[in-house]
């Protein structure tokens, strides 16, 4: 018979004040198989280990249940906890009696009764423990970071200082995401130039750091600590190894379509480099506009170039090369707000700009050098409106959250024009006004003091009269309808994930929100970590945020990183799956149902009667395999178990509820 | 004696004169003038036993699971029914294809309820065809069994179900003729208590029942050998039908079995999915 123990948790008085601890309590030390029960204020707590450690060696205990809260915030407090005792730490169950009773319930007798059951169940689970063994699994001490923005360059950055090779991946032919494209930065108002460009500088001269611009991830294999990746690197028909970056051929290129770094408010030759600091210094020929390859004639870049780098025949590669870990740094987009907003025009009227071309518009080597003027004739604005939450906070058309950034740059960009074009109407609709970070409010309100008007209000139309922008709304603390005779208009627009994010999160099996940000391991306690072991995530991937928290988190996902490349090897969960080979029909049902590629399905010698025959049966690869159990629903037979989570206990568990 | 029952003892005999195959498993006759049963034959005279008449109907297919590592081919005669257990078990990676060779015969249609559903009178896999096909008649209501359970209140389902299993006497017959039912092992044939329990109960029958048709689910053939053999006579395909048409109406046109490659809906994940019920 096993010696249970039950540890009932008060959690100050998070639990105690809606379950009746000690009626769980005595309510435990009837269930077959324990042999005490107790409870403490807080469990977690230094005392209450003690407590519980005491108790395994009084009452010789061979398995715990803890009531407490939900084991994702506490598990492995216990299980570290067991492992000074001679209770093995996978013979422990937690019973949620916080998340799933206390704090979802009022009625305290009903809760009291949910939690006793909650209690019984864990128990009968408890009893069928077995004990499980961590192995380990060896560490490729290499790092790749995807993204090549301010969070992908400030990771690669920190953990290259620290030691570890990485892998800087950019699908852009140069590094820098969006701050390269910034002006200025809020609060400081400190040019974002100055600051982005000597890191990226940094990184490209690191000796620990390898820059993969214009390359994807195509594939992925593998598992934590042992990440085997291909990549694909696109052609970039200029050969790097031997230009240096001399500029000539750009001049010389006959081309002229949209710049892509200037959003469509210039034009840039077909080879290009994507902006003047851009890191690698050196250009790529942009195949779609590139006259030789979609028409075959021209070629004159490959006349000038004098140290004859252009190939032509240069064409995609694929190589794979094997990481420890991973760092997801993929970034924002902004919304296709053209697509939602008909009332604005839809994108008819060059001079309404996003927030992003207003940046590349008021810098000094954007398309006008920095004057702010309509792209429509080249005049200077007498009145601007500046509309927030353009497809933020909009969950009927754009997104429901808040893009985080915005209020503050919207502020950022009324001072530039109000500095630039002193004596100008700026006008800002907005919704709230948001503004938590240091030194934030106070920029909010010099802005105010320059001169900006902010009107509280959704604008409900723009329309075209003249050269005006005509945009209606509703001053809705005046509760009244203004009309705003613009002859620019900017929209901060929403900050959405970037485009590709589904593939490559489903290519690592990461999840993804509701608004397909992805997910991280839990909100407050493991910010930087995703579910998938050795899979972390760094900036705006993760949702909107501006640059310092951007930083912040890309610095806090490149320590988890260094700490897991410190290691040798590392531990591996014990729980994960097990087929039982004779009852295995080899139908594969788990193997496709496993969100892991865990599975796969390899033939065995069995003998049938007095015939040898090869059969096929499911096999599970322990590195790959998270646990979620996917596979032990989907298989009829049973034939696959999942350790700490078997059938058998999960059906002991069932009939402890039912019966 | 018929033309067409000629062209089978005339196959099946060819094939076992050859010693192509093995065995050829198609129908006989019985004591009961209507009724047949699975015949197979080993020697080319065994021919003369086939029979081949509107009461031709039980499936045959599924007794190749009984010989999974057969020496020489095994010869089965199929109808479109048939073809479908068959591919049914071939995408469950439980029979092989060269394993297998099949007599295709396209059906007429017998006199059963069951056949008034049928979608596919004509093989959908075979190796010869032994005369010409025919169009299927349109079929009747496909869901005939779901759609009357469905019209019932909450209660009134309850109350149905639980008189129908009631009455199931745990004989397993319905999972021994499925074609969907082919795991190596059942989960009912392994000890099993609480509420997975194998007591003459209405709960535990219930649980049976219900288990059994999310195991068919989505693979289900709609052939309807379930209800056939049951000697209780229990309409259980009211449950088979239902997932199906929960299918059928979330994601448009879905068949089990039509052949062996497609994918069962409920076994793939897919970033497409409709998922409005999450
Ligand atoms: C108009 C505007 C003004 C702003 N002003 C300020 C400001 O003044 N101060 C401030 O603090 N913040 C500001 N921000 C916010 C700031 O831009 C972000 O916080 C910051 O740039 C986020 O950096 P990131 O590295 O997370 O993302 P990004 O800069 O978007 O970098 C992501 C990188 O990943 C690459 N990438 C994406 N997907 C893939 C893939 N599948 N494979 C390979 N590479 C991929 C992209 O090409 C990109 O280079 C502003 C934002 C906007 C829209
Ligand atoms: S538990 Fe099963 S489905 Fe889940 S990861 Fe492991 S093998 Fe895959
Ligand atoms: S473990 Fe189960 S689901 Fe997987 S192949 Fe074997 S029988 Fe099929």
């Amino acid at each position: 018979m096993s010696k249970i123990g039950v540890f009932v948790c008060h959690c100050g008085t998070n639990i105690a004040n809606t379950v009746d601890v000690e009626r769980a309590v005595a309510s435990a030390r009837e269930l077959p198989g324990v042999a005490f029960a107790s409870e403490y204020k807080y469990m977690c707590s230094e005392p209450g280990q003690q407590m519980i450690k005491d108790a395994i060696e009084e009452y010789g205990l061979d398995r715990v249940v803890i009531a407490s809260c939900s084991p994702r915030m506490h598990e492995t407090t216990f299980r570290k906890m067991l492992k000074d005792t001679k209770v093995n730490p996978y013979m422990l169950e937690i019973a949620n009696i916080r998340e799933q009773c206390s704090w979802v319930h009022t009625d305290k007798a009903k809760a009291t009764e949910k939690a006793i059951r909650l209690i019984r169940m864990s128990v009968a689970k408890a009893a069928r423990d077995e004990p499980l063994f961590a192995s380990s699994i060896p560490i490729e001490k290499r790092a790749l970071v995807i993204g090549g923005g301010i969070a992908g360059i400030q990771a690669a950055l920190d953990i290259a200082d620290a030691g570890h090779e990485v892998a800087l991946l950019e699908r852009e032919p140069s590094i820098g995401g969006k701050m390269a494209m910034l002006d200025k930065t809020f609060p400081t108002l400190d040019c974002s130039a100055c600051i982005s460009t000597p890191k990226m500088v940094d990184a490209g001269a690191h000796p620990n750091i390898k820059l993969l611009t214009s390359c994807e991830v195509v594939k992925t294999e593998g598992y934590i600590g042992n990440f085997q990746v291909t990549i694909r690197r696109n052609a970039r028909y200029v050969n790097h190894d031997i230009c240096t970056g001399c500029g000539l051929c750009e001049t010389k290129c006959p081309v002229k379509t949209d710049s892509e770094f200037n959003h469509g408010l210039s034009k840039r030759p077909a080879i290009y480099k994507l902006f003047p600091q851009a890191v690698p210094s050196k250009p790529v020929i942009d195949k779609n506009s590139c006259l030789k390859l979609t028409k075959g004639k021209c070629g004159v870049c490959e006349k000038v170039c004098p140290l004859g780098c252009i190939d032509y025949a240069d064409e995609d590669r694929e190589f794979t090369e094997t990481f420890g870990a991973i760092v997801f740094a993929t970034g924002y987009e902004l919304i296709d707000w053209t697509a939602l907003y008909g009332e604005y025009g839809g994108g008819r009227y060059p001079d309404m700009l996003t927030g992003l071309q207003f940046e590349r518009l008021v810098n000094a080597s954007g398309p006008t050098e920095g004057h702010i003027v309509r792209p429509s004739d080249g005049k200077e604005p007498k009145t601007v409106a500046i509309v927030k939450c353009v497809g933020s906070r909009d969950p009927k058309k754009g997104k429901s959250y808040c893009s985080r950034a915005c209020c503050m740059y919207a502020a950022k960009h009324a001072h530039q024009i109000l500095d630039k074009l002193p004596g100008t109407r700026v006008f800002i609709f907005y919704i709230d006004v948001r503004t938590p970070g240091k030194g934030y409010e106070e920029f909010y309100d010099q802005t105010r003091k320059d001169g900006a008007i902010y009107v509280r209000g959704r604008i409900s139309k723009i329309y075209k009269d003249g050269d005006k922008l005509v945009c209606n709304g509703e001053d809705t603390l005046l509760g009244k309808q203004v009309k705003v005779m613009a002859d620019m208009v900017v929209l901060e627009t929403a900050m959405t994930p970037s485009s590709g994010i589904e593939e490559l999160a489903t290519m690592f099996g990461v999840a993804r929100d509701v608004n397909d940000w992805i997910q991280e391991a839990h909100p407050k306690l493991r910010p930087v970590e995703t579910q998938v072991g050795g899979v972390f995530l760094a900036g705006t991937c993760q949702g909107p945020r501006d640059i310092p928290d951007t930083v912040a988190h890309a610095s806090a996902a490149a320590a988890k990183v260094v700490s897991l490349l410190n290691k040798s090897e590392m531990e591996t969960s014990p729980m994960i799956s097990v087929v039982r080979r004779e009852h295995c029909c080899g139908c594969g049902a788990c193997e496709k149902i496993c969100p892991y590629t865990a599975i796969t399905l390899e033939e065995i010698d069995d003998r049938v009667g007095a015939k040898r025959v090869k059969r096929p049966i499911a096999s599970v690869n322990s590195g790959l395999c998270q646990g979620c159990g996917a596979c032990t629903a989907a298989c009829r037979t049973g034939a696959i178990d999942l350790l700490g989570f078997r059938n058998a206990q999960i059906l002991e568990e069932v009939d402890a509820l039912c019966l | 004696m018929n033309d067409n029952l000629a062209k089978m003892r005339e196959a099946a005999k060819r094939a076992l004169e050859s010693g192509d195959v093995g065995y050829v498993i198609g129908w006989g006759a019985t004591k009961f003038p209507d009724k047949t049963s699975p015949l197979f034959m080993r020697k080319p005279e065994d021919a003369e036993r086939l029979v081949w008449n509107e009461y031709a109907i039980p499936g045959i297919a599924k007794y190749l699971l009984d010989d999974l590592y057969p020496d020489k081919p095994i010869g089965v005669f199929v109808r479109g029914c048939d073809s479908r257990a068959i591919n049914r078990m071939m995408k469950d990676n439980r029979i092989k294809r060269e394993n297998l060779r099949l007599l295709g015969i396209p059906c007429d249609g017998k006199d059963d309820e069951r056949c008034t559903i049928c979608r596919n009178r004509n093989p959908l896999v075979y190796d010869e065809l032994l005369w010409d096909e025919a169009p299927t008649p349109e079929p009747k209501d496909r869901y005939f069994r779901a759609n009357a359970v469905e019209a019932m209140s909450a209660d009134g389902r309850y109350a149905y179900w639980s008189e129908v299993f009631d009455q199931c006497i745990r004989c397993y017959a319905c999972r021994n003729i499925c074609p969907a039912c082919n795991c190596k092992e059942c989960y009912v044939d392994m000890t099993a208590t609480g509420f997975q329990g194998k007591q003459h109960s209405r709960s535990d029958n219930l649980i049976f029942g219900v288990t059994r048709a999310f195991h068919v689910g989505d693979r289900c053939i709609e052939c309807g050998e379930c209800e056939r053999v049951c000697p209780m006579g229990l309409p259980i395909m009211g449950q088979t039908q239902k997932i199906l048409k929960d299918i059928n109406e979330l994601v448009g046109d879905y068949e089990s079995g039509v052949d062996a490659e497609s994918e069962n809906y409920l076994g793939v994940f897919d970033l497409d999915d409709k998922d409005e019920f999450m």
